[in-house]
């Protein structure tokens, strides 16, 4: 009898993202990774998933819905999303505050 | 792969179960269908599922039990023929009943599984908040 040794079965390991010294400071070069355009991002796959949610809502107010469990889904994927872009928001903020409230002279 | 896999693999996961409960649904609601012996019996309809290569589960095909059914002797039937025997669903109506625990239990572990991703995800939202 052989045993095989444990591997990953059609999932992608986690790898974390790394940045060298270098690089985390003076940020990536490539175009679209900007803060900015991570948070402008970010809105609009929230606007994506929330529509998804939506549109399964009128399914079900409709009686179109095949599988409960669809909208519930979406709708709790559209929750925590848009909790995500709230956060991200809020700290782009503090840390504008943070910076406004530096003493100049 | 994306953030939210747990909740996409768990989704597939409730549509086969789902799938699994009308299909016995509709079995258990023909246990008692018989047929004269000139026709086939009722077919029970059987799920075959497979895991789906993005992960996640899928609904592969379906199979039927056996049209011959079983000959049941029962004069009385206004379908039955000479002999006094109409034809009878090839299933268990206990074997069924044993699967739509099964596929209610599966169902319900992957919906415990959505409730732990999202109190996942809400966990990690947390992290630095004062």
């Amino acid at each position: 009898m052989s045993v095989n040794g444990i591997e990953a079965i059609g999932f992608t390991p986690y790898v974390a993202p790394s940045l060298n010294g270098a690089e985390a400071v003076r940020g990536s070069s490539k175009v679209g990774s900007s803060f900015g355009d991570l948070v402008t991002d970010g809105i609009d796959r929230l606007d994506a998933v929330q529509d998804r949610a939506d549109k399964l809502a009128v399914q079900a107010a409709t009686g179109d819905l095949d599988n409960i469990h669809d909208y519930t889904i979406a709708a709790g994927e559209a929750s925590i999303t848009t909790q995500l872009t709230v956060a991200v928001r809020n700290r782009a903020l503090e840390a504008f505050t943070e910076i406004m409230r530096m003493p100049i002279g | 792969m994306g953030a939210f896999d747990t909740l996409a693999i768990a989704g597939s996961s409730m549509g086969v179960h789902q799938t699994w409960l009308d299909v016995l649904a509709s079995n258990i609601a023909n246990v008692n269908t018989v047929t004269p012996t000139t026709q086939s019996a009722f077919q029970a309809q059987m799920l075959i599922v497979r895991s789906a290569p993005g992960g996640g589960v899928e609904v592969a095909g379906m199979a039927a039990s056996d049209p011959e059914g079983r000959l049941v002797s029962d004069p009385g039937n206004p379908m039955a023929d000479a002999d006094g025997y109409v034809r009878a669903p090839d299933m268990d109506m206990s074997a069924q009943m044993t699967q739509l625990v099964m596929a209610q239990r599966g169902f319900q572990a992957s919906v415990q599984v959505t409730k732990q991703a999202q109190e996942t995800y809400t966990a990690a939202l947390q992290i630095g908040r004062a």
